[in-house]
């Protein structure tokens, strides 16, 4: 039946939406139901064809009904392609503004801060290639890197990429607990920017005070 | 996304927000004026009172270089007051917001403090379109710039007591979490301010009775940033969740409207429709 | 030598709002409205983020220059430099940042007209036009070059639904008036008229409240 593969597709953006990773694309889905967008568009070539270009809806209702339906499919089958590659992209992009360098992310999962967790893989192939993003949608995520950089590069003292927290506490009080070699050599309490530190009291050389 | 976010102030954003309310301070260590984005501060000379924003009050605080000068409405008895308002004066609206701060123009005339125009011309022109509800007071020479939290003075030692502003709720808490040494009898203040929280928040559940209805404007004349912030998301959602169910019943009632109005309205349509 | 303070103080022409504070309103309110409105907005014509962008580059530098120096004094001033250069940052981020999620949700919709393009800042433009060639592209290489010649556009809008997507305009939102003003909104079972004063909170829908806002009547919250 026409539209069913163009629902499976629809499922598929449904279910990625929600997902913290990017499932595999579809290739296969994806050729069907462009097949059946050609198919149809050839079914009405044929439908067509007797008439020589003067078709007239009201003359041959029956055919005109067929070419509706045909129609009405073709740009449904549109419609659903449409989402699922849109949904995908949505999610890649989403990825770029986060920071991560999603072509270097060879065979890692591609997910929601979980690059960092180790790189555990439960998709790469052996081969080292994204094996989820299609060559197109690769294609895509560099060159929208690359228009993102762009972009950014207009504004470069605001760091556009930066944090979307209202920034608190930039400086903290710290307390030194022990010797941090070039660091610090002086025990005592210090008054320092909390991204200078944040390893440093992660180590357990600083502490913060309230 | 670029921007993973609802619509609308969150309240971590509400809370920075508020942040730019100027609070008077006493400083406790002279400091020389810094040259900020935002203007140069003034210099600070103990005991001589000054206003900063917040965020550099509690800067200042956190250093202990300088306390803070609780706004007077945050004192036990204008919330007290506040309360009496909103529990028996009008038991249905929020209390007022604060009116607006006037300044001498030197002249001998009292101006709203909140505006401005960007023409320096001193022809005594000045008061911009307040009070005048027609819209067509507008010089188009003339830019005016009205001021509105958190760039109103509703927080330093000159504000209004018994009255709430905007960023009441944040400011309070802020104030009580890092400078309650500085706030005259700090516990009762706290309970004082839950009470206060308690009546509003009832006012703000009953108000989603009226958007129910779906009259079209409703006035929340009164209510605070963060009490905007918390309720948001279920307001606009049933104002929205209103509109969209009822889509094809407005839409109908536009288009009768609109027939009646076409045919001049008068009594003779319901004539020529029998 | 405070002499000079005191007379300023009393001074009321002096009292007029220092330029610098009129744009950190005018920054402050540009970004709650843009954070707070379905739509996107006029980018401002007046130059202020490119001023204020310019700012904050001149203080970047003066950071740089005062971070030699140990002197605790120079120190502190510079906690209180560096604390609202952050904040300032922040509001430049989030407000562009607000614009492109608007820009990249209805994309199509922001470059269909003249009108609507001129809301853009020139970056933006460019932006948008590119995001949206990269994108068709990608459908292109991806599945929409295999289809016939008359279906590979993405603004068709046969059978009357069109593939442009808009941005809901009858959202609600917040307004806050900043002149008594008559306010009228439209409503399901019934549209409201109110005689609105100075600092009246109002919900109504975005359509209705944009015409206040423009005129600078009101202020989204």
């Amino acid at each position: 039946m026409h539209g069913d593969l163009g629902n499976k597709l629809v499922q598929q953006a449904k279910r990625t939406q929600n997902l913290a990773h990017l499932p595999p694309y579809q290739t296969e889905l994806v050729r069907a139901v462009t097949r059946e967008v050609r198919d149809l568009d050839k079914d009405v070539a044929a439908l067509l064809e007797p008439f020589q270009g003067s078709f007239h809806p009201t003359d041959d209702q029956a055919v005109a009904c067929t070419l509706l339906v045909n129609h009405l499919s073709m740009r449904r089958n549109k419609r659903c392609l449409l989402a699922y590659h849109h949904t995908r992209t949505d999610k890649l992009e989403k990825l770029v503004w986060k920071g991560y360098d999603v072509v270097d992310l060879a065979g890692q999962q591609v997910g929601d801060g979980s690059v960092n967790a180790g790189g555990a893989s439960n998709v790469a192939n052996g081969d080292g290639s994204m094996n989820n993003l299609s060559p197109q949608e690769e294609d895509y995520v560099r060159q929208y890197s690359d228009l993102l950089a762009a972009y950014k590069g207009q504004w470069t003292d605001i760091d556009l990429t930066g944090s979307l927290e209202p920034p608190r506490d930039l400086f903290i009080d710290v307390r030194v607990l022990k010797d941090a070699g070039e660091i610090q050599t002086e025990y005592g309490q210090f008054y320092v920017r909390q991204g200078d530190v944040e390893r440093l009291i992660a180590q357990g050389y600083l502490q913060k005070l309230s | 996304m670029a921007l993973p976010l609802p619509s609308g102030l969150v309240p971590a954003e509400v809370a920075f927000l508020c942040e730019m309310e100027m609070i008077t301070i006493v400083p406790r260590q002279r400091l020389e004026s810094i040259p900020m984005l935002s203007g140069n501060t003034p210099a600070l000379r103990p005991p001589r009172r000054a206003d900063l924003p917040l965020w550099l009050a509690l800067l200042l605080k956190k250093q202990r270089r300088a306390n803070i000068v609780p706004p007077p409405w945050l004192l036990p008895a204008s919330l007290q007051e506040i309360i009496h308002i909103e529990t028996n004066v009008d038991p249905q609206a929020f209390s007022p917001p604060p009116p607006p701060p006037m300044r001498s123009d030197g002249r001998g005339i009292a101006r709203p403090y909140a505006v401005t125009t960007t023409t320096t011309t001193s022809s005594g022109r000045g008061g911009g379109g307040y009070g005048n509800a027609n819209g067509r007071d507008e010089d188009p020479n003339t830019k005016e710039l009205i001021l509105a939290p958190p760039f109103l003075p509703s927080c330093t030692q000159d504000a209004p007591s018994g009255y709430l502003p905007y960023h009441w709720l944040e400011i309070a808490e802020t104030l009580l979490a890092h400078a309650a040494d500085d706030i005259p009898n700090a516990p009762e203040v706290r309970a004082l301010l839950r009470d206060l929280q308690e009546v509003r928040a009832a006012k703000m559940r009953g108000s989603t009775q009226h958007l129910e209805g779906g009259g079209g404007v409703l006035n929340l004349r009164g209510v605070g940033a963060m009490e905007l912030a918390e309720s948001r998301g279920f307001v606009l959602g049933v104002v929205d969740g209103v509109r969209k169910l009822g889509a094809s019943i407005e839409a109908s009632r536009r288009e009768e409207e609109l027939e009646r109005g076409d045919d001049g309205g008068d009594e003779s349509d319901d004539d020529m429709e029998l | 030598m405070d002499i000079d303070d005191i007379l300023r103080e009393v001074d009321p022409a002096s009292q007029s709002i220092p330029a610098e504070t009129r744009d950190l309103q005018a920054l402050t309110r540009a970004w709650v409205a843009e954070r707070s409105s379905p739509e996107l907005l006029r980018w401002p014509a007046d130059g202020l983020f490119e001023r204020v962008n310019d700012r904050i580059k001149q203080q970047i530098e003066r950071v740089e220059e005062m971070t030699g120096d140990m002197d605790p004094k120079t120190n502190f001033a510079l906690i209180v430099i560096q604390t609202e250069l952050e904040r300032f940052k922040y509001l430049v981020r989030s407000y562009l940042r607000a614009r492109i999620a608007k820009i990249d949700q209805h994309t199509l919709h922001y470059l269909s007209s003249p009108d609507m393009r001129a809301r853009l800042s020139e970056t933006e433009q460019a932006y948008a036009t590119r995001h949206q060639a990269l994108l068709h592209n990608h459908y292109l290489s991806s599945f929409l070059s295999a289809f016939p010649p008359a279906l590979q556009n993405l603004n068709d809008s046969a059978g009357n639904i069109s593939m442009i997507d808009t941005p809901d305009t009858d959202t609600a939102v917040f307004i806050r008036l900043l002149k008594d003003s008559l306010v009228e909104g439209r409503g399901t079972d019934g549209d409201g008229i109110m005689d609105g004063k100075n600092g009246d909170i109002i919900i109504l829908r975005w359509s209705d409240a944009k015409p206040l806002v423009d005129s600078g009547r009101a202020e989204v919250i």
